[in-house]
């Protein structure tokens, strides 16, 4: 089952909390009912999922995000509900991030029908320190909420 | 005339990590002209301390999602010179190639997604995709095969995880070698000569301004270097890498928390355009043509030219992998297992030339195989002095211009430098519409 279902994880494990997408994308991996599914972690370089995006599948990606909510929330966000903020200065290639990435695959019309972006409100995202207590307490809801997505807008 | 000025770019996003370009005159005199670097340091080398050599290369490859491919084989170099590792010719050819798409990647999306922005006048690459979609097409088809051939080169495109030290844990299959080689004839050769076109027809809007500086690349008698080399300055000619602090001097300065470098003079370039400096000689001469057409011929002391470079090596970078998969699939791929047995403990240095210029990865090992000491110095941190020395000569030459008009040739000169700023954490920022 889920065949058509594509997960992905951004950010970076070195960064605390900042790895949280990555920890739940492991988690998933190891369950039964999503043996099917495809993985993806784009780590830093958030512009790869336009490559990867399932056209006509289901796509859930999971991020830390901030949310202005406490630390461990969990929010699925819709981005057609939700204002992704542009945070790139420009200067740099380096600060294509997930927002950028969508503005990118919309205009281009790679942006993918079913897309749901599943954010976690980190706690700390600092250097060499693992995921906070608080969010990897939130990962088993993340987990709930993913199961959730898949039954109602999975294929 | 002006006789004071004062422009203050500071980027008010929500994140930490941005560059801010400052400059300050008043009644004549500049006072301030500078690129000030607002981010947190990073502490790469302590988080390395203690860490197996087989963690190193995995661990640094997380410090950039653009560089992750080049800190990863700069890494793999410096423990394999440490430990007294031997790698084949196979696991050699497979790093150019990597080294190669990566390279690919890093440059198309540079001259593409902030260059080309500039020349055309547009601001960003959001209105390149609605005015000119098909370009901005090409560059992310040009994105995707260099990614691919991170994909099957080393099991993934994104923080690579086969290139181990000593080799490769697994290899590529003729296949997929075969197809990657068709796909770079037949999709990247058409997409780089393009590139060509739209790059020579853009190349007028490129500033005309001239700084002598010095030229720091690696270079190699056997070929346009990349992957291994001599530390080569244009003041004073070739050195081993063993004298990579000599060739770095990296000191702190107060308007930046990366460090500043020196060597001969009070700044120095690394990157694309002195690579170009110190090695044109090395390229082909189809590659050589493709230059002179953009406006390239000899030593070029423009650092805007430094995206006109970067497309250089773009057709270089397509044209060697072609090579280099025919060498692979002539020589018969061999599945060879990692040379993992260390010969010797200590201090190892690896140095490659990564997009945006020499990268240098130090390490000391104790004779568990830890490491004991590491120190990693970037490209973007050998380029911040030089790109002040830059701003210092360009404002008083172009002060009969708007304000406006220099503030954009201040931001398009940081840009041409690409410097790697804020990509260590990409958090994503979320308004919830009420």
């Amino acid at each position: 089952m889920n065949k058509s279902t594509s997960f992905f994880s951004v950010g970076n494990p070195l960064y605390g909390d900042d790895g949280v997408g990555k920890a739940v994308l492991d988690t998933l991996k190891a369950l039964p009912e999503y043996k099917n599914a495809t993985f993806f972690d784009a780590g830093t370089d958030a512009l790869s999922l336009i490559d990867h995006f399932s056209k006509d599948g289901q796509n859930i990606i999971v991020d830390a995000a901030k949310m202005g909510k406490s630390p461990g929330s969990v929010v699925a966000i819709s981005p057609k509900d939700a204002k992704l903020i542009i945070q790139w200065d420009h200067l740099s290639i380096h600060g294509f991030g997930l927002a950028e990435t969508f503005q990118m695959a919309e205009k281009i019309g790679s942006l993918p029908k079913k897309v749901i972006i599943i954010g976690i409100e980190p706690e700390e995202i600092k250097i060499d320190k693992g995921l906070s207590e608080t969010v990897v307490n939130a990962i088993p809801k993340a987990i709930n909420l993913i199961k959730r997505e898949v039954n109602i807008n999975g294929s | 005339m002006k006789k004071d000025l004062n422009i203050n770019v500071h980027h008010l996003t929500r994140v930490e990590g941005h560059g801010n370009i400052v400059v300050n005159m008043k009644e004549g005199k500049l006072e301030k002209a500078q690129l000030e670097i607002v981010e947190a340091p990073r502490y790469f080398e302590s988080m390395l301390k203690g860490r197996s050599f087989h963690e190193a290369a995995i661990i640094t490859s997380r410090i950039c999602g653009i560089c992750s491919l080049g800190h990863q084989i700069t890494s793999l170099k410096a423990t394999e010179d440490a430990l007294g590792l031997e790698v084949s010719e196979q696991t050699v050819l497979l790093r150019k190639l990597l080294i190669n798409g990566a390279t690919i990647q890093s440059n198309v999306l540079h001259a593409y997604f902030l260059a080309a922005p500039d020349f055309l006048g547009v601001g960003s690459v959001f209105p390149l995709v609605s005015s000119h979609p098909d370009v901005v097409v090409r560059a992310l088809r040009m994105k995707r095969l260099a990614n691919d051939i991170g994909d099957i080169v080393s099991g993934r495109a994104v923080h690579p995880i086969t290139p181990v030290p000593g080799g490769f844990t697994k290899i590529p299959s003729v296949s997929e070698l075969t197809e990657i080689k068709r796909r770079l004839e037949e999709e990247a050769l058409p997409d780089v000569m393009a590139t060509v076109e739209t790059m020579i027809a853009l190349a007028g809007a490129i500033p005309k301004f001239n700084r002598e500086t010095e030229y720091i690349s690696l270079r190699n008698e056997n070929e346009y270097a990349f992957y291994d080399g001599q530390i080569c300055s244009s003041d004073t000619g070739l050195v081993s890498d063993t004298e990579y602090r000599k060739m770095t001097n990296e000191f702190v300065v107060s308007h930046s928390t990366s460090k500043h470098a020196k060597v001969n003079r009070s700044s120095y370039m690394v990157g694309a355009l002195a690579r170009w400096n110190n090695n044109f000689d090395k390229y082909a001469d189809g590659v050589r043509d493709a230059a002179a057409k953009l406006g390239l011929t000899g030593v070029n002391t423009n650092p805007y030219m430094i995206t006109i470079a970067q497309v250089v090596e773009v057709a270089h970078c397509v044209y060697d992998s072609i090579a280099i998969i025919d060498k692979l699939l002539t020589n018969g791929l061999k599945n060879e297992k990692p040379n993992q047995t260390p010969t010797k403990y200590g201090m190892g240095i690896g140095s490659t030339e990564v997009p945006r210029g020499i990268l240098y990865h130090e390490y000391t090992y104790d004779r568990r195989g830890q490491i004991l000491n590491a120190n990693c110095i970037i490209p973007t941190g050998q380029n911040l002095g030089n790109i002040d020395d830059d701003m210092k000569k360009l404002v008083p030459e172009i002060l009969d211009k708007s304000k406006e008009e220099i503030t954009l040739h201040l931001e398009m000169l940081v840009r041409a430098y690409d410097p790697c700023i804020s990509c260590s954490v990409h958090m994503l920022d979320v308004d919830f519409i009420e």
